[in-house]
């Protein structure tokens, strides 16, 4: 495997792309399988207080450049993930467990939960699209975002992480409310639908989901270099990055690192290794010995 | 993406069994499966059971979304999206042919001269596509005794030879898979299993029908009698909807 080192929220990684969160990571086996082939660490999928089933199919829709989806958070409840976080383990790389809750007494017992289980850091999801009371519920009120970072930061000895989302209007507020983390992880999937013409109905079961994929490439972006242009802060960058040269735009954007989640779906776990590669090529024909001197390099 | 199919035929196999007809213009191989989105009832995976210019759906009714399946007629429209999933291999010579219950739907597209069914279900009435293959190529199992051999597919699974079959395909329920992965597993002979998990996305993201870190949906459904042997969940543990693992 190529290893291309870098530091980013608290933690070291062998290598800048990590799985995000949601794809392929609510079972241990197959995130180690990812971790083997190459990720640098993998996000689990959002756990909660409870177990959930998520919404009943059709849960994905697929367009031409972009992937709509709303799974409903499914995950097993936070007192049944701790074999999954043991096995993902097994590959000796950092397993980031993220977490969701409405309130800060549930984000913190999960973060202590977590802790517990053995992760590296935690991500709080502040950006889910499509459940109520959840995600970007939570993560659009600049006060209680504030309070839960500020609870974890307090309480636990792994790193804090927030993923923000895009259904915003000022990323900045946002940002800065969640400013004690140790890394912002921009940005989670934007709100949409699909319609099918002939039924004449929603697809989603609940009509809503969360686009992701390639055609989102230029908000996440476009939000990246906003919070970079204002902020000293770590920030992992993630949406629609499907190759090195998407890898690169969000390093000189701002991203310290950044995560891969829909392009697994044409490439497969390969993905990270090739992008690895590509951006290893890159510094050798541009003389950039060290990734981090890339950061932010096209901000103006 | 999504198609919106008009059904051709609509046949009953047996009383809880239909078969769907239509055409689509797609390149669909044995094994393979498609999402059927039944509006506002959810979405199910399900193999074809006819591949060729002609295809087919063969639905049990399980559930409501099912149910609804097996009541469409003629001129009424199917949504699919697909087809997904590794096929079986394709293999020349003699095959045999080994399905669980309403499991021969996806195998059915393999009958030929040369291949022999092996068909295990709880009654005679539930025994699928007997007249497709050639009379003296076809076994049954019944649990009450019903049709053919009583038992399971396992005790059927006696009364041949299965080294003399360059192929063994088979597909059921995973207790069933197991049992026959069991008999298999230190044999000299070439199999393919083809398993069911809840399945959600279809697309290899989601992580719902996930096996030792294998997704069913784009690594399988169709694995190896060698790949099984790795696989320490199979038979023994499954996921379920919120991806909480329980034993089988």
């Amino acid at each position: 495997m190529h290893k291309l080192p870098v530091k980013v929220g608290g933690l070291e990684l062998s290598s800048p792309g990590m799985l995000a969160s949601g794809i392929l990571d609510e079972n241990g086996y197959t995130m180690k399988r990812i971790l083997d082939e190459g990720a640098g660490a993998v996000v689990t999928k959002s756990i909660g207080m409870e177990e959930r089933n998520g919404y009943m199919p059709p849960v994905v829709f697929e367009g031409k450049n972009w992937l709509l989806n709303a799974m409903g958070l499914p995950n097993p409840g936070i007192d049944h993930f701790e074999d999954e976080i043991v096995i993902a383990k097994q590959s000796g790389k950092p397993v980031i467990g993220s977490i969701f809750g409405s309130s800060v007494d549930d984000f913190l017992v999960l973060g202590q939960k977590m802790e517990s289980f053995g992760v590296s850091a935690v991500e709080l999801n502040l950006s889910c699209p499509h459940v109520r009371g959840y995600g970007s519920e939570v993560g659009s009120d600049p006060v209680l975002v504030k309070n839960i970072v500020k609870e974890l930061k307090g309480t636990l000895s792994i790193p804090v992480w927030s993923k923000l989302s895009p259904n915003v209007t000022s990323i900045l507020d946002i940002a800065r409310s969640a400013s004690d983390s140790d890394a912002l992880v921009l940005i989670n999937t934007l709100r949409g639908m699909a319609i099918n013409i002939y039924n004449r109905m929603p697809v989603l079961t609940n009509v809503y989901g969360g686009v992701s994929g390639s055609s989102i490439k230029p908000v996440g972006l476009r939000l990246v270099y906003e919070v970079r242009k204002e902020m000293d802060i770590d920030i992992i960058g993630v949406g629609g990055i499907d190759n090195h040269e998407d890898a690169l735009e969000y390093i000189m954007a701002g991203a310290n690192a950044f995560q891969i989640g829909t392009a697994l779906m044409h490439h497969g776990r390969k993905i990270f290794n090739e992008i690895n590669v590509g951006i290893g090529e890159f510094m050798a024909h541009n003389g950039v010995s060290d990734l981090s001197k890339l950061v932010g390099r096209a901000v103006q | 993406m999504m198609d919106r199919i008009i059904i051709e035929e609509a046949h009953r196999e047996t009383p809880t069994v239909v078969s769907l007809y239509f055409t689509w213009n797609l390149d669909v191989k044995p094994g393979q499966f498609v999402m059927v989105w039944i509006p506002g009832l959810g979405e199910v995976p399900m193999s074809l059971s006819m591949t060729g210019h002609k295809k087919c759906i063969t639905v049990k009714a399980y559930g409501e979304s099912t149910r609804k399946l097996c009541e469409l007629k003629k001129g009424d429209f199917l949504y699919l999206r697909g087809p997904y999933g590794k096929p079986f291999s394709n293999v020349k010579g003699k095959k045999l042919l080994m399905g669980g219950g309403s499991g021969m739907a996806s195998l059915r597209s393999m009958i030929d001269d040369q291949s022999t069914g092996l068909v295990a279900a709880k009654t005679a009435e539930e025994i699928l596509f007997e007249k497709e293959f050639k009379e003296k190529q076809f076994i049954t199992a019944t649990e009450d005794g019903s049709k053919g051999i009583k038992g399971i597919i396992t005790d059927a699974m006696q009364k041949i030879d299965l080294s003399s079959f360059d192929m063994i395909y088979v597909c059921g329920p995973e207790r069933m898979l197991k049992a026959v992965f069991d008999r298999l597993k230190d044999m000299n002979v070439r199999a393919e299993f083809s398993l069911e998990r809840s399945m959600k996305c279809g697309i290899g993201l989601c992580d719902s029908c996930s096996i030792n870190g294998f997704q069913v949906c784009l690594d399988g459904p169709t694995f190896s009698l060698d790949e099984l042997k790795y696989m320490d969940e199979f038979g023994r543990t499954k996921l379920l909807a919120s991806g909480r693992r329980v034993m089988i």
